[in-house]
Parts: structure tokens; sequence; C-alpha cells
């Protein structure tokens, strides 16, 4: 409503006065009876009320009784030539004159209306996502916990252990505070559908850590952090407002989570997504400094002190880890985890690593749109040019009449202010639109897109780049102005226009068409790793195959035999369903992490003292799961229902693992053993397992992952049970697992049969992440995806303006050179030779702009290989492709102009004048 | 008197059964045209605003206990023999149509 009077002061300031009230109360009703209607029927209303006042604006100033109204009370107010008002007069006129010059005024306003609209739109999205993208008080003080070995090869990623937790709790100066969390996914049941959730167990530190208190109730307290305590749960506002409609006596009764029961005692704020968007529950992690130095089953989050740098921090925490063995002395996972893996402190700032390469990808962008930005500002520089030389006997004779340098450029720069002013007001509407769509379109991975929308900031960030681009193309033409104002003395009949003068136009052109290859280069860039990450094989079939997660809950079956059963009785009912070819499940799918990894023995081998032995990822599965999902075997046999049912000690390895475990021999027959973590007064003893077959690598995370990860497959019956802890035995647990149906239907047709039939099984199971396989795999690829999207859209609105600003320009010399031609022609010349002249002009310009954009692209090539995947950032075909295009589409938008002058009649020509 | 716009007869239809609101008067025009003419709300203000410089029609009170924003407008007398002088037009040349065989009566 505020930009509607807004605009109406401008359009028609009278009526503002004399009714802007009225029209803001009958509009108002007139849109609530609209939105009535609906979205559309609303947004429709909304444009079309604004549209009209372009109407009105006209109208107003045709209409004879307004036009001497305001001519009668502009007479009684001069006199008081204040500099407001001059300023004011100076636009008025600036408006007039542009009014007068449709064409010239709307290509200006809309070539300013897409830059400024596209820069506004990206700049917000940067805003929100990379310059603030946690909604956390002081998020910049958050760090990861997290570590890595130098001896493993891992640069980071390992997570963290409880031990070091303590043993930084005790030492760390640089830590405020720091929590420990882990997130697992488990059954909600009662009070409706039983539900597959995601559950943080954290630390009750976690709450100060990130500084957010419970919206609802309290967050819990150290003693419920404690082993042994009663088990206490708070919901995520959206868990609270699906499934208890937001009722605040929620707080105090009990849920139920994996068959265990839990008090809530809290609700957290809307905004309060740690660690990731879909937790629904956080949980007390009930640790205790007596169970030792731990597993590496934890992710860990802390807060900097205020004063340290990250920096220093970091190097404090390195140089404590070396500590934690005399910390834990009695136990020997202390001494094992951190000598012979050479541990590594390896957390990022939270900030960085939420965001991952996505900052990379929007500042690439960001730049980009600044690109166009830069071209629409050298397309309307070049249509002011036209003007001014158009022009330039009036301003030859404002000067000579003693108009001064001050008054000449009030002249050009009202005029620039009037066309960047409603550039810069459409290309904010432009933005708005612009970013509903995108946030519609945008990746789930990135965080808080959602929340990206077009605030103050960013609309002061688009007033500023009008403001930029006003002052940038009005002080060309007055620059210009100044070699053009001797030319009162030649003749009407000059225009043969000497060469310096189209100098200012061709560099302009020619650094148009250089920054669009800049751009036209970064987006093929961009369109080939995309080509080349679709092509790279997962190692799985995505065609036509549904999966989801079914977990058991562990009081109802709670052994592993239990667990087995349960799971193939479900295999066997999916099987039957219609349209159902093969079911298979595994403990972790591929591209939804590692799941579970330890390092493994090999049978006869010895490892040196200092060495470590080789690491691999476990999934246990059923029988015919590479079948079902379409992992090749390379060698040996699969995994069969049989070696499931006879709970059989074998395994099949990935290609990766048994390069890394059996360099240059044979697998098939060796047996290995995961490792065991040693015990004090106990001998380790392994489970030797034979390996009867090698299968394709497939991903752990994303599909272009530089080196597979090792996998070792079991049969499913010989995974971790349900009663016994994982630091008994590192392996999969049997609980949770991922049903994949291959089918001969749309997969998704499936998920009403297949509910009903895991519902008929036990009506307290749920399906969680359902999702088809292609759909994983696509995820895998959206972030890049949609950078590619946007340099593409940026490069084609480049391309766009640079096509129009060469086609216009050489039209325009064509036309200034009009009886030049007439003449040549009347000559006797050849019209090819005439039109060959025009072209080789026009394409002069385009190859010095291809030339130089070539070496701004080859300068900036570091700049954007970071986000690229399977080609260089100087990829010849690339830059030869698109200057080859540039210089075509260049040529092309010379023809036309060329095409015209050569079919000039030489005494249609030599008329003009 | 020169013809009245279609726009304006409009508004001096409406106005004829007594003072309304710029929002009444809009639905009401788009109503009684058929939905031919749906004049926005700038469209609208701008047209009430030049009847009321030409006498057409003037701002009215508002009833008790509206919007102090909402603005009223009633005819003027001068406005009353406008939109009849306007009629007076139409229905001549309806007559005369008719005498053409171009309207037969009773359509």
């Amino acid at each position: 409503m505020r930009i509607y009077r807004w605009l109406l002061r401008y359009a028609a300031p009278q009526l503002d006065r004399e009714y802007g009230d009225a029209m803001e109360d009958a509009l108002d009703a007139r849109l609530a009876d609209a939105r009535a209607l609906g979205a559309i029927a609303y947004t429709r209303t909304w444009v079309r009320e604004v549209a009209a006042l372009a109407g009105v604006a006209i109208s107003d100033r045709v209409d004879p009784v307004a036009r001497e109204r305001r001519r009668r009370r502009r007479a009684h107010s001069r006199g008081k030539a204040t500099l407001m008002g001059t300023l004011i007069q100076d636009v008025r006129h600036a408006a007039r004159r542009l009014a007068h010059s449709p064409a010239f005024t709307s290509a200006s306003i809309l070539t300013l209306a897409l830059a400024v609209g596209a820069n506004t739109a990206i700049f917000a999205v940067v805003e929100r996502i990379v310059i603030n993208p946690l909604p956390y008080p002081d998020s910049d003080r958050l760090f990861e916990l997290d570590h890595g070995s130098a001896a493993l090869r891992m640069t980071a990623g390992m997570g963290t252990t409880q031990g070091l937790y303590y043993h930084y709790q005790e030492r760390a100066r640089a830590i405020e505070s720091m929590a420990l969390y882990r997130t697992s996914d488990q059954t909600l049941t009662g009070d409706g559908n039983p539900e597959r959730i995601r559950v943080t167990r954290a630390t009750p530190s976690l709450s100060t850590v990130m500084r957010v208190p419970p919206a609802v109730g309290r967050w819990f307290s150290e003693d419920e952090g404690r082993p042994g305590a009663a088990d206490v749960a708070v919901l995520s506002h959206a868990l609270w407002t699906r499934r208890y409609g937001r009722d605040p006596n929620v707080v105090g009764q009990s849920i139920t989570l994996g068959g265990r029961p839990l008090e809530v005692i809290g609700v957290m704020p809307p905004a309060f997504s740690f660690p990731e968007p879909r937790v629904d529950v956080w949980a007390p992690s009930q640790l205790s400094r007596a169970t030792g130095f731990g597993l590496w089953e934890h992710a860990g989050v802390a807060r900097l002190r205020e004063g340290w740098s990250y920096d220093a921090g970091r190097s404090e925490l390195q140089a404590l880890i070396p500590g934690v063995v005399q910390a834990f002395p009695d136990d020997p996972l202390a001494a094992g985890n951190v000598q012979s893996t050479q541990l590594i402190f390896a957390g990022r700032l939270l900030k960085d690593a939420t965001l991952g390469a996505v900052s990379r990808a929007l500042w690439i962008l960001l730049g980009s749109v600044g690109i166009v930005l830069l071209v629409a500002c050298a397309n309307v520089a070049n249509l002011f040019l036209v003007r001014a030389e158009v022009r330039q006997r009036e301003v030859a004779i404002r000067r000579t009449l003693g108009a001064g340098g001050a008054a000449l450029g009030r002249y050009f720069l009202s005029e620039s202010v009037v066309l960047s002013t409603a550039g810069g007001a459409l290309g904010l509407v432009l933005a708005w639109g612009g970013l509903r769509l995108l946030v519609r379109l945008g990746p789930t991975t990135l965080p808080r897109l959602h929340e990206v929308h077009l605030d103050a900031v960013g609309v002061a960030y688009g007033a500023l780049l009008s403001l930029a681009a006003a002052i940038l193309f009005g002080t060309i033409p007055l620059w210009r102005s100044r070699a053009l104002t001797p030319s009162l003395h030649e003749q009407g009949r000059a225009s043969t226009t000497a060469r310096p003068r189209h100098r200012a136009r061709h560099l302009l052109l020619g650094a148009q068409v250089a920054l669009a290859l800049v751009l036209l280069v970064a987006s093929g860039l961009m369109l080939r790793s995309f080509h080349n990450l679709r092509a790279v094989d997962p190692g799985f079939d995505e065609a036509s195959a549904l999966t989801f997660s079914i977990g058991l809950p562990d009081n109802k079956y709670s052994t592993l035999d239990g667990a087995v059963t349960a799971h193939q009785a479900l295999i066997d009912r999916l099987s039957a369903l219609p349209g159902v070819r093969a079911v298979s499940g595994t403990t972790c799918l591929p591209l939804s992490g590692g799941c579970t990894g330890n390092t493994v023995r090999v049978e006869g081998v010895v490892y040196p003292e200092g060495e470590i032995p080789p690491l691999a990822m476990f999934r246990a599965v059923t029988g015919g799961y590479f079948e079902t999902m379409g992992v090749r075997v390379l060698r040996g046999r699969s995994i069969t229902r049989d070696d499931v049912d006879r709970q059989a000690p074998v395994a099949v390895i990935s290609d990766a693992l048994a390069k890394r475990a059996f360099p240059n021999e044979d697998p098939i027959g060796r047996r290995m053993a995961s490792n065991q973590p040693p015990r004090p007064g106990l001998e380790t003893r392994f489970t030797w397992l034979e390996v009867v077959g090698v299968v394709a690598n497939t991903p752990v995370r994303a599909v272009n992952e530089p080196r597979p990860m090792p996998y070792l497959y079991t049969p499913l019956s010989i995974a971790r049970g349900p009663d016994v802890p994982m630091s008994a035995m590192i392996a999969p647990s049997a609980s949770v697992l991922s049903f994949v149906l291959r089918s001969n239907v749309p997969p998704l047709d499936l998920v009403p049969a297949a509910r009903q039939a895991v519902y008929a099984f036990d009506e307290d199971l749920a399906l969680a992440q359902i999702i088809t396989l292609e759909e994983m795999l696509n995820r895998a690829s959206a972030q890049m995806a949609f950078t590619m999207v946007l340099l593409v859209i940026a490069a084609v609105v480049a391309l766009v303006l640079g096509v129009i600003g060469i086609s216009g320009v050489m039209f325009y010399i064509v036309s200034q050179r009009t009886s030049e031609i007439g003449v040549r022609l009347a000559l006797g010349a050849e019209p090819r030779l005439v039109a060959g002249h025009i072209l080789w002009q026009g394409g002069l310009v385009a190859i010095g702009g291809i030339v130089v954009g070539l070496c701004g692209a080859f300068a900036s090539s570091g700049l954007i290989g970071a986000v690229l995947y399977g080609v260089s950032p100087r990829d010849p075909v690339v830059f030869g492709g698109t200057a080859l295009l540039l210089l075509v589409v260049a040529l092309l938008a010379c023809w036309l102009p060329a095409r015209r002058a050569a079919r000039l009649s030489p005494l249609v020509a030599l008329r003009t004048e | 008197m020169a013809p009245l716009s279609d726009s304006t007869f409009y508004v001096l239809l409406v106005l004829g059964e007594g003072p309304a609101h710029g929002y009444a008067i809009s639905k009401a025009v788009e109503a009684q045209s058929g939905g031919r003419l749906a004049p926005t709300t700038g469209a609208l203000y701008q047209l009430l605003q030049r009847l009321v410089a030409a006498g057409l029609i003037a701002p009215a009170d508002a009833p008790a206990g509206t919007d102090p924003r909402r603005k009223y407008f009633a005819l003027t007398a001068l406005g009353r023999k406008a939109a009849a002088a306007e009629a007076q037009r139409l229905e001549g040349l309806v007559r005369t149509a008719r005498k053409r065989k171009l309207y037969p009566q009773g359509a």
C-alpha cells in the first residue's frame, strides 16, 4: 500500500493530495475482495492497479484542465528558486524529455530493471545465506568439533568422542561452552499414526552453546544428562504444530519413542533447527566421564570464548590432543586412537561447515550478475551517447548561450537519475518476483533459503546500485559533450561522422562483448561440469526403484534373530505387492553418508606397529541386494537369502576395498574381520568373514567423490543385534533397514500399498525417508544444477543485452552514414561491398571484445575452479566454442544493419537530411 | 452539450441512486455495465476529480461511523441535468435507429 501511495504521488501528485487517503481505502476494500478469490486474482488486481497508474500519469498530464492548473501553480511559485526547486524542475524537465522518446526510454528502463532486479535478487540470497547463515546469536563464534587422521588419510569428518569432549572441557581456555550430539531416526508411537522422526541426543549444554532457549517449557538440566536419569524430550516447533496442534499442555505429558517413554519438558522456537532442519525431538545424551574415551559416535559443536580468534582456539585444541592419553590412562582406546592415527583437530566454523561450496558458488553468481549490470550500464550509456549526438546541436546552443559545465551536467544527470529510478523501481519488483521463484526452485540443502525475501537491506542495495548506475552512464555522455561543443559551426549537412566520435561507442560495445564472453565461458564450464556429474556411473541403477526405511522398536524386537525375521517377513509381504519385481534391504543406502565404519583386519596379514589397517564402511544386507540395486558384481558371487538364513560368515567387498586390502591379489576365499576395540585384560577375538565376491563402488555422499570409499557388505543376520552395544561389536545395527523396491510401475505409486503391507504386519511401524533412487541421485547434484541454471540465465541476459547493444548501435551508425552510403552507391559502389564494410566494422569490434573477454575469462578461471567437476577451468573446447558462438551472434547482430545499408536506394539516401 | 464519456455517464447514473463512496461506485459501474467497464482505483478517482472540477458531482458528507478516510460523492444539480441530457440524446439515437429498422421494437 505504501508503494502504491508512493507511485501515486509521482504519477498524479494532485490526485494524491486530494484523494490519496480515500483511494487507499478503496484499494484496501478491492484487494480484500480479490484476496477472497485466491492468490492469482489478488496478484492480478494488484498488478492491474499499479499498472493503471501509468495511464493515470499520462492522462493527468494530457488533461487540459489539470495542466492548466499546474501551469498556474508553477507560475505562482516562480521566483523562489531554491536548490530543491531547481532539482525538482530538472527532474521534471528530464521526465518530459524522456517521455518524448518512448523507445529510448523504455529500452533503457527495461535494461536497467533486468540488471538491477537480478543483482538485488542474488544479493538477497547471498546476504541471507552466506553473510548470515545461522539463526543463532553470535553465530560467528560457533564451530564444529571434528577430527581427522593423518595416518588414515582422512582430513576431516571423523566427529568426536566423549573422551575428547571431557578433555577439552577440562583444559581448553578458548572454549566458552561445548556440546556433543548425535542424530538418529526413531519411531514415535501413540496419539495417532506411528511416525519415523529424527531425534537428536545431545548433552544438556546444547541450548547454552546455541544460546537459544525453548519457546515453551524448559530445556533439559545437567542432572538429566547423567546416566540413569529419567528420559525427557524437547519437541521441535514443527512436530508440536503437526502432531499436537500447538497444545501447551503437551509439556508434562509422556511420548513413546522407539518403545520407550519420554516426558515432554519443552518446545523449541520455530527457527531452531540444529543440527539439521528435519530434527523433531531433542533428548539428553546420558554420558559419563567414567565410561572412558569412547567411540567416534558423536558430533560436537562449541562456542569460542570472547576475545579468542578461531585460529588461536584451533591451535589450542590441536595442542591439547596428545594430552588425552594421560587423561584416560586406563583406557587403551585413548592411546590407540590418538597416537597411531595421528589425530588432528579438523573443526571448521559452523558457518563454513553449513555452507560448504555453496558460498563460493553464490559469490560467483553475485559476480556474474554484477557483470550483467555492467553490460546493462554500457548498453544504456551507448544509447545515451546516441541521444547526445542526435542532440549535439541543442547542447552546443546551450553552451554558446552560456550554460556552464554544471548546468549541462545537471541536464544529462537528471535524465539518468529519472531513468535509473524508474529502472530501479521496476527492478525491485522483478527481484521480488524472482526471489519467490528462486526460493521455490532452489535445492533444499541450501540453509535458510526458504527465509530469503526482499528486505530493507535488499531494497537499499537495489537503490544504491541504481544510483551508481545513474552516475556511471550519466557522466559518460557528459564527458563526450565536451568534445561535442564546437560542433555548432558544423553545418547541418555533416554526418559523415568522424571516426573518433565512434570510438567511445566501440569501446563500450567491445566491453559488452568481453563481459558477455566471460559469463558465457563460466556457464559453459558449469554446463559441462553438470553434464559430467550426471554422466558419472553411481554404481547402481537408479531407474524405477523406491526406497524407504523402517526402524524396529527395541522393546518389541529385542534380539538379532527377532529383527532379522521381522525384516524378512516385511520383504516377503512387499515382494507380493503388484508391480514389485524385487525387494531387498540394506542398513545404509548409497549417498546417505558413512553410517558405520571401522578398520578391518585381513587374516594372515600383520600390520607393522604404527601402520593403520585399511578402513571400510559396513553395510549389512538381505539376500539379493546387489541384484535389486543393480550393483554390478565384478568377481565371485553376491550375498543370497541362503547366506542370511544360515548366518553364513561371508562378506562381499567393494572394488575400492579389494584394491586397498588385497593389492595385486585375488581376494576371493580370503578372510577379513572388523577390528575390535582392545579391552584391558581380554584377548581380542575376531569374527572372521570369508570374502565371496567383489562389487562395484558406490558413493557415500556425493557422486563426484574423488576417492571411492571402501565398503564391506555382510548378511543382515550377522549384523549387530539391538541387545548388543556398539562398544562390544562395531557393526551396523540390524534394527533399522532401508528397503529397495524395484518396480514395473512408477515407483511412488507403490507407496500406499507398501504402507498398507507394513501396517498389516505391525501397526506400530512407520515408513520413513520415502524417496526414489532417481530423486536421491537428483538431489546429489541439485546444488550444481541450481548454480548452473542461475549462471546460464545471467549469461543469456548478458548475451541478449550485448546483441541488442551491438545491433542498435550498428543500426544507428548506418542511419548516421546514410548520406555517405548514398554517395558511394550513387558512384557505383557494390552493395555487397558496402554491406561487407559495415559487417567488417562490427566484426572488428566483436573480435576485439572477444580477445579481451578470453583474457578476462582465462585470468578469472581460478575463481570458478572450485565449483567445477571433471572439466578444467581453462577447457579449450568451452573457450573456443564460446568465442565462436559469440562471434557468430555478433556478426548476425551486425548483418541486419549491413543489409539495410546495402539495400539503400541511392536517391532516397541522398535525400535524407 | 457534448456527449458524456461512457464511464462518466455510468458514474452519474450510479450517483443518481444517492451518494456513494469510491469503491461502491466502482463496483456499481462494473455491475451496471455488465462487467464491460471495470475502472481501476486510480482511473476512477481521476475521473471523480475531473467531474468535481467540472461541477457535475460534489463531495458529500459521509454517514456517521464510517472510516474517516472514505470520501462520499453526490450528484450536483448540474450533474443531474447533464445525465438527463445524455439520456435524452441516447433516447434520440434509439428512436432514429428504430425508425430505420436497425433496432426493432421490443428487442
